[in-house]
């Protein structure tokens, strides 16, 4: 596959997830360029990894949203924008396409499938950016509590959706 | 588990007292802070089972992911970013797969991408709303030549006045392809992506993005290829290119900039003698890269030549460089 193709295909998918952490369109574009660009340079790297191509991707994705986020001003504009929406609703876009609109199903039922407290600690971990440690903070629990919802949250979320090695 | 909240069994909040194990889903959500990363890997260094949870947990994170909604990114992107990658060498596989201390494959290249630094890849001629587009800061100086093609043209002023080569170079209109050598893309798992770029010409912002588009639509053409080599000043010079569609784009680097009263001037070289396609210029420093005008013949080669401001109808000095197609 061209690398252009690979771009067309996936690229909606980064920057949704990308902006869903950020908020902020330009820095999400900025950010999904370095995505890219990364998967450029390391492609040859890539080969031997577990999961599809699809996996490495959104996981880099996610760690550079992420490192965004704790690097620079990003985080303190983005706290702005964050304090004015619900934190603890993991979507708020609708669906665009059937594919996704099955996967987003899929995890919304897994979703609840979880207590309300382990679905929250997640929530904010994965789609507000939150470390652990603000998790704690911001809900006023133990750090080792928090540790417990996430890993607990997310071994059910991977027996619900079926992942397995 | 049952869907009500069990009782947490960890009140005590002191994180590295802990079990490490409990740092698997933190880990997966890229919630850990580089220290607490750092010891959580060194724990799953010593455990396959704790390697294949976090493997797991790192998959069921990516189903969040894709749930997300996509969100269609900007056309200036893929352009910037197409151009961008002309000039970055993609890095070699490494020579022997890392012990498996890692589950996380996109953990191990951190280095690579992650610099802030403003890109210099906007088309000139374009005003840069804040321009965003990291560049790929130190990365390509580090494997020049990984990249390279072997086609290096026989660089003018270097050897003694009247060397071969430099006979060669000024035969370049009526022999285009007798001493150029055709170097074949290399791309690991892409068949075809590839380029730069930054300046072009003085054209409008509307010719820019024409510009932009058009280097997009090579570097994801199925049959886009590059070639490489070097200026008679030594800075690399990357030709890309797309039989297909019949264009081609030059990306050059830190090529010096002209006078007034002089513009780089690009031609296709074929059977018939060199055909004017294009001129431009250069602001000295960073990436310049130009889509050729006209149409591009199997076989070409591309040359250019400083000419007077404006561009001449045909060659009136040597080429600073000629790629072979």
């Amino acid at each position: 596959m061209a690398f252009g193709e690979l771009y067309d295909q996936i690229a909606p998918r980064v920057l949704g997830l990308v902006k869903r952490v950020l908020i902020d369109h330009a820095q999400s574009e900025e950010v999904t360029q370095e995505i890219f660009l990364e998967i450029w340079q390391t492609a040859s790297r890539y080969e031997s990894q577990r999961g599809g191509a699809s996996t490495w991707i959104m996981t880099m994705a996610h760690r550079r949203a992420i490192d965004r986020i704790r690097s620079s001003q990003a985080g303190r504009d983005r706290d702005t924008k964050i304090g004015i929406r619900d934190l603890a609703v993991p979507y708020d876009h609708v669906a665009e396409t059937v594919e996704v609109k099955i996967e987003h199903e899929r995890v919304e039922k897994a979703m609840s499938r979880l207590t309300e407290l382990q679905r929250q600690a997640v929530s904010l971990s994965y789609f507000s950016g939150f470390s652990h440690r603000e998790v704690a903070d911001h809900l006023h629990i133990p750090l080792g509590t928090v540790k417990t919802r996430l890993r607990d949250g997310l071994i059910r979320l991977r027996d619900e959706l079926g992942v397995a090695s | 588990m049952s869907n009500t909240d069990k009782p947490d069994t960890n009140l005590t909040g002191n994180a590295s007292a802990d079990n490490p194990a409990d740092l698997a889903g933190a880990y997966a959500l890229n919630a850990l802070n580089a220290d607490e990363t750092a010891e959580y890997e060194r724990y799953l260094a010593r455990s396959e089972q704790a390697r294949i949870e976090a493997a797991e947990l790192s998959d069921t994170a990516v189903a969040l992911g894709l749930a997300v909604a996509p969100v269609q990114p900007s056309s200036a992107l893929k352009a910037n970013l197409m151009a961008q990658i002309a000039s970055t060498p993609q890095l070699a596989p490494l020579a022997a797969p890392a012990t498996p201390t890692t589950v996380d494959p996109a953990r191990p290249v951190e280095t690579a991408a992650t610099t802030d630094a403003p890109a210099a890849v906007t088309p000139i001629g374009t005003t840069t709303p804040s321009g965003p587009a990291a560049t790929a800061g130190d990365a390509p100086a580090a494997t020049p030549s990984s990249a390279s093609a072997p086609g290096a043209l026989p660089s003018a002023g270097s050897g003694s006045a009247g060397s071969a080569s430099e006979r060669a170079q000024r035969r370049w209109f009526q022999r285009p392809a007798g001493y150029l050598v055709a170097a074949a893309a290399a791309v690991a798992i892409f068949a075809g992506g590839t380029f730069t770029g930054q300046a072009l010409f003085g054209g409008s912002a509307d010719q820019s993005a024409k510009q932009a588009a058009s280097l997009a639509e090579i570097n994801a053409a199925a049959d886009s290829q590059r070639a490489s080599t070097e200026t008679a000043g030594g800075q690399e010079a990357t030709l890309v290119w797309s039989g297909e569609l019949g264009l081609s784009a030059i990306i050059v680097e830190d090529l010096p900039a002209l006078g007034d009263d002089e513009d780089y001037q690009l031609w296709y070289i074929g059977e018939g003698g060199p055909v004017a396609a294009g001129t431009f210029d250069s602001d000295g420093s960073g990436t310049v890269w130009r889509v050729l005008d006209g149409t591009m013949s199997a076989g070409d080669a591309v040359g250019v030549t400083v000419e007077p401001a404006g561009g001449s109808d045909q060659p009136t000095s040597d080429p600073i460089v000629a790629i072979q197609s």
